[in-house]
């Protein structure tokens, strides 16, 4: 047990003498800062690519107004060594994932702690901290909810030991031609602001798919026909050329996208046979319904009237093509940010437009922001207490005893038990991780022939498997490389299907990633369709495979008169992370998870029973307490 | 075009950028009442500190620090907003100029007094505050601060960080609560109990008129409310409670339910949405509507029954009691708000018409209640606002109340709890009963000795004997004879902690301390009751009720 009084002793010492890595600078870096500074720690090295919003102001205290714009990482330590001159703080405004961060420099931590938003950078932290062998402190928050775990090579699971849950994606289709939620409206309007004013990306197709497999039929022709007529040749050239001979044109930017399309996907009359049709709008028309008033709300949070929409998109339109002509060669297109007052109103407006064609409940501006961005609720209260625990457990870690670290919970309100904190022994390693165990293994569902060795690199290698620089060699007896780490080295594949690789169903792919000292086997299993319309799926561990004659029925039917190529449709449209979040492992909180899966994750439980189900059963009882 | 509409409706202010991720737990309205809030600190312990960081952050109103100390070193070494520089100014003056800095919305004041001079000086002093929160108090002290506050109504928050543990109580002699936020709350849909304009829209739609697209697209709460029509036809009035019976309902739904126009195209009957939506709806739709038990136990409170003091929530509580047994025949106001469905816009617009204008109805009714109860007692017409009765009426289902009990009281040696098995409690080596009485013995030696257990190195070994002496002396007095620790060893770790503060429990202390603050404040949320543990050797918590 550590002495706590003035007299050193052997955690004083050892806390002099360790060398710690915080990596963030956001909510919760900012409280930790402030904890190891006045808990005796004076060598600290704290990196944070991001730099300072005024919505980081109500919590990340090291920040004030005049620094917004300003490195997290280099104002964080200006304002702690203002406190304590006599530590050692370096502050580098730079990516975690840097190639310069290698092995050797993660090993020259004590301790390496977390204080990230966002899932890639993790899981690479984490794959950095098992090559380094060094311990890792992992913590996140979400509102009022937060955890805290202890990670180290061999003696607990590592963060990619419980593969997470895929972040939340739509199929193309379902943006493009028949919406059913408000979310499926704000990806549309968000992927509209990019291909009117953004980098244009062509997964992100705002206009009617005509290769819907479930618009299958004679609709096709026929609506073509009244489409050329209609709008010219429109469909030929980009959207934002198009939208450029017309200067921006709000009422011709109208007439396309809530008129002319929703004419042309009304006449696709196969997908409507089930659902409601949407109802084309018109400019000189437009609805002035009683907006949805309710007593003392802020404006932001109204929800606006179909002219109300109009009137914002009316003078987002011309606030951002005045932007985007000022633009510079360099930067061409304008970012999407939810910060920005024009793009979050051209969103609203886009969105609620369309929620109004296709009969779906309108959101307010508020709520709008909060989906479009991916907005977690996030307060000082919660990154204090967090930070707190995070110090406890590199107190147990210094002294040496790994076995009181704790995975710890903080709920937002008291379990079976009464408590608001939830601790638990760690978990030994998850002997199929795909990540920390000796042969690491995985299956990847995906169409052979369909899937491109450059998508293979981006969406599965970098994407899901959150690896850096990746070598993958076919395990086909001649060595042959199809992707190298090396620039330039195989530019050629990129182009080119796995299936021209004579890569096929079973084949494997041995994966190293250098820079993680990581190597990974990939087994590809070959589906024409995947659920969902997914592009692929990564499987940890092959015994959750089903058979694949139930995968295959589940798939959408063939489309039988595509005019397009196929990969359209697969396309996936994935709502980023907001990037200055202090998230944690995944929305909807672990604790939840672990409410679920009782089985998988029986926990022997510090000085209390097991915290599994009865927890749930409590919450609807009297007994919230205390919420934190 | 149509007529003309806001200027932007998308303005918005610097406030709200800086405090939106706030914004979306507590609204603007949370926001509004931390921002009218003035709360006191006494002590600006590391604890103290960190308390009202995380209350100025989020833009509270106004601070005043209440401290007689200078910065020590030890001051220095375990607080943010102290540092070596300061050493030997006022600790009040000190502190509360760099918490200002945090953030420029709030005020902050200082008082360069102790406690004890104030309350003796200037005993209304405390009066004016909506919290205050306590640290580095004697018992003595927290004694007079606590009656104080206890007589004039103001809510107390008293932390402590004691070495490794850390411990917070609540005084709040009564706290109303409209908003608390439950996890699951259900909708407010009145089937079982339809008001007339409800019954009136159901009976205008016939699904036997309909062809299929007009039935696919009616919302799914008019199939429920039709085939729970069907059902009373057959199994009387009360709506289906077991499982059994809510399969026949929903075999209801499946086939009874159908359209009547069968046109050639409509081949794909079958897999309505809204037909899957009604089925799924089953379970939780049908609750029967009822005044749920804690809502009923504030209707029938005494406060709300004799309506003494002049408070704009027991009066609405009142009115809502009446509207009860008039108008509302039996049930609260209704909430309002529709759930998202399948539906065509028309008709999903007039359905929520339907139970927006019943909702406007009822809480016209309660405020009519309302004027009627201030008329009787003579009281001003301003003292309940109409927007306030709406917001009331809206959230009358998740009401809470909470008495809590006063400070000083416990301080006096009331027994502990009855149901608490304290031999075995101290058998326990993380009982939070354990460190509450640990935390009670230390406070007792210094009332006894003039300083902490182990303050002082040299005295460490008798200060052992003496707090085991206070320990068993402290049960006593609560009742508790016979009770004694088996081993020392809690006793030898708290005289080793020598009364330290270490940041990093001040710091989790600080966070748990100025959430339920907020709590407080704002009115939403339920705070703890009363008294919460926390011991970060393995980090474990725990709430107890004194």
């Amino acid at each position: 047990m550590a002495d706590v009084n003035v007299a050193p002793s052997l955690l004083d010492d050892s806390i002099r003498k360790s060398k710690i890595l915080v990596v963030g600078a956001g909510g919760i870096g900012c409280e930790l800062l402030k904890n190891l500074v006045l808990s005796g720690f004076n060598d600290i090295l704290v990196i944070d690519l991001d730099t300072i919003d005024v919505s980081n102001l109500n919590r990340q205290f090291l920040f004030q107004k005049e620094h917004v714009g300003k490195s997290k990482a280099v104002i964080a330590r200006e304002s702690a060594l203002g406190f304590n001159p006599n530590v050692t703080i370096v502050a580098k405004h730079d990516s975690v994932m840097n190639s310069e961060y290698n092995v050797t420099f993660f090993k020259q931590f004590t301790v390496v702690m977390n204080a990230l938003d966002n899932r890639a950078a993790r899981s690479h932290v984490n794959r950095m901290c098992l090559a380094a062998n060094v311990p890792l402190i992992e913590s996140g928050t979400a509102g009022y909810l937060g955890q805290v775990t202890a990670i180290r090579k061999g003696l607990s699971e590592c963060y990619d030991c419980n593969p997470k849950a895929g972040q939340k994606s739509f199929p193309g289709c379902t943006i493009r031609n028949t919406p059913s939620e408000p979310i499926h409206c704000i990806v549309w309007a968000k992927h509209l602001f990019n291909q009117l004013f953004g980098e244009a990306d062509p997964d992100e197709d705002v206009s009617p798919d005509t290769a819907d497999p479930e618009a299958a039929g004679d609709a096709g022709s026929v609506a073509l026909q009244n489409q050329a007529s209609e709008a010219g040749n429109v469909t030929r050239v980009s959207t934002r050329a198009w939208a450029q001979q017309s200067e921006y044109d709000p009422s011709k930017l109208f007439g396309k996208f809530f008129c002319d399309d929703i004419k042309y996907l009304l006449s696709m009359d196969k997908l409507w046979t089930k659902r409601t049709p949407p109802t084309p709008l018109s400019w000189d028309n437009i609805p002035e319904e009683i907006s949805d008033q309710q007593g003392g709300l802020i404006k932001d949070q109204k929800v606006w009237s179909p002219a109300e929409c109009v009137q914002a998109m009316v003078s987002s339109i011309k606030i951002l093509y005045q932007r985007s002509k000022e633009l510079n060669g360099e930067e061409s297109f304008l970012v999407w940010d939810k910060d920005d007052e024009a793009s979050m109103d051209f969103v609203t407006a886009c969105s609620n437009l369309r929620s109004h064609v296709f009969s779906i409940p309108k959101k307010s501006r508020f709520d709008v922001k909060a989906m479009a961005g991916n907005i977690i609720p996030a307060i000082a209260t919660t990154n204090a207490v967090i930070a707190g625990l995070i110090v406890f457990e590199a107190f147990k870690i210094l002294e040496g005893k790994w076995e009181e670290c704790r995975h710890v919970y903080l709920n937002s309100k008291p379990n079976a038990l009464n408590k608001v904190i939830a601790p638990s022994s760690l978990d030994s390693a998850n002997p199929k991780c795909y990540v920390c165990s000796p042969h690491p293994e995985v299956t990847v569902l995906l169409n052979v022939s369909q899937m491109t060795v450059q998508s293979f690199e981006d969406k599965v290698l970098r994407g899901a498997l959150h690896m850096i620089s990746p070598d993958v060699m076919v395990d086909d007896g001649k060595g042959t490389v199809l992707i190298s780490s090396e620039e330039g080295e195989t530019t050629e594949n990129m182009s080119k299907s796995l299936s021209d690789f004579n890569i096929s169903d079973g084949t494997r792919l041995r994966c190293e990633d250098f820079h993680q000292e990581y190597d990974l086997n990939i087994t590809i299993i070959d589906r024409e369709h995947l659920e969902e319309n997914r592009e692929f799926t990564v499987i940890a561990d092959p015994s959750q495979l089903q058979p694949k004659a139930a995968v295959e029925s589940s798939g959408p039917q063939p489309s039988t008169s595509s005019s397009k190529p196929a990969p359209s449709t697969r396309a996936t449209e994935s709502v980023e992370i907001d990037e200055d979040l202090d998230v944690i492992f995944q929305k909807g909180t672990a604790n939840d998870d672990h409410q679920q899966e009782p089985s998988i994750r029986k926990r022997s439980i510090s000085g209390q029973a097991d915290i599994g189900s009865a927890s749930k059963k409590l919450r609807l009882s009297e007994n919230d307490i205390i919420e934190l | 075009m149509a007529s003309p509409s806001p200027k932007s409706p998308g303005q918005i202010s610097d406030k709200s950028k800086k405090y939106d991720r706030q914004l979306r737990l507590w609204g603007d309205h949370g926001q509004t009442a931390l921002e009218s809030a003035n709360v006191c600190l006494i002590n600006a312990t590391a604890t103290g500190t960190e308390i009202l960081k995380s209350l100025v952050l989020p833009g509270i109103g106004s601070f005043t620090i209440v401290d007689g100390a200078l910065v020590t070193g030890e001051d220095a070494g375990n607080n943010f907003f102290l540092d070596h520089s300061k050493i030997g100014k006022p600790r009040a003056h000190v502190a509360t100029q760099l918490l200002m800095e945090l953030n420029s919305d709030v005020k902050g004041d200082y008082i360069e007094e102790t406690c004890d001079q104030l309350l003796s000086n200037n005993p209304d002093f405390f009066c004016s505050f909506s919290v205050v929160i306590a640290t580095g108090l004697t018992e003595k002290s927290l004694h007079s601060l606590s009656s104080n506050l206890w007589q004039n109504n103001v809510p107390l928050v008293v932390s402590v960080s004691y070495g490794f543990i850390g411990s917070i109580r609540l005084q709040v002699s009564e706290l109303c609560i409209i908003e608390s936020h439950p996890d699951n709350l259900l909708e407010d849909l009145r089937l079982d109990k339809p008001f007339p304009g409800l019954k009136e829209f159901m009976d205008t739609i016939k699904l036997p008129e309909m062809n299929h697209k007009q039935f696919s697209h009616t919302p799914y709460l008019v199939l429920l409310y039709k085939a729970l029509e069907i059902w009373n036809d057959r199994h009387g009035p009360n709506p289906p409670s077991n499982y059994k019976e809510k399969e026949i309902l929903r075999n209801i739904i499946k086939s009874e339910l159908g359209y009547g126009i069968v046109e050639e195209e409509d081949s794909n009957s079958g897999d309505e949405e809204n037909v899957a939506e009604a089925i799924k709806a089953v379970n939780t739709a049908l609750t029967k509507t009822q005044v749920p038990s804690n809502v009923q136990k504030i209707l029938n409170d005494d406060q709300c029954i004799r309506l003494k003091e002049k408070n704009s929530f027991w009066i609405i509580a009142r009115a809502v009691k009446e509207f009860v047994e008039k108008e509302g025949n039996g049930v609260l106001p209704l909430r309002g708000s529709l759930p998202d469905m399948t539906s065509d816009s028309q008709r999903y617009i007039a359905l929520q018409n339907v139970y927006r204008e019943q909702a406007s109805k009822d809480a016209e009714h309660v405020w009519r209640h309302v004027q009627t109860i201030l008329k009787e007692r003579g009281w001003a017409g301003e003292s309940v606002i109409e927007n306030d009765v709406k917001l009331f009426c809206r959230h009358s289902s998740e009401l809470r109340m909470i008495r809590g009990s006063c400070l000083a009281e416990e301080l006096d040696g009331k027994q502990l709890p009855p149901d608490v098995d304290i031999n075995q409690q101290l058998e326990e080596p993380d009982s939070p009963w354990l460190h509450y009485l640990l935390l009670r013995a230390v406070n007792k030696f210094h009332t006894e000795n003039g300083s902490f257990p182990g303050y002082y190195d040299d005295n460490v070994e008798t200060d052992i004997a003496k707090l085991k002496g206070c320990f068993s002396r402290l049960l006593n007095d609560l009742g508790c004879q016979g009770g004694s620790l088996s081993k020392d060893d809690n006793l030898h770790e708290m005289c080793r902690y020598g009364a330290a503060e270490l940041h990093a429990v001040a710091a989790f202390i600080g966070g748990c301390a100025a959430q339920e603050v907020i709590k407080l404040i704002t009115k939403q949320y339920v705070p703890l009751d009363n008294t919460f543990i926390f011991n970060s050797v393995t980090s474990t918590t725990a709430t107890l009720r004194l």
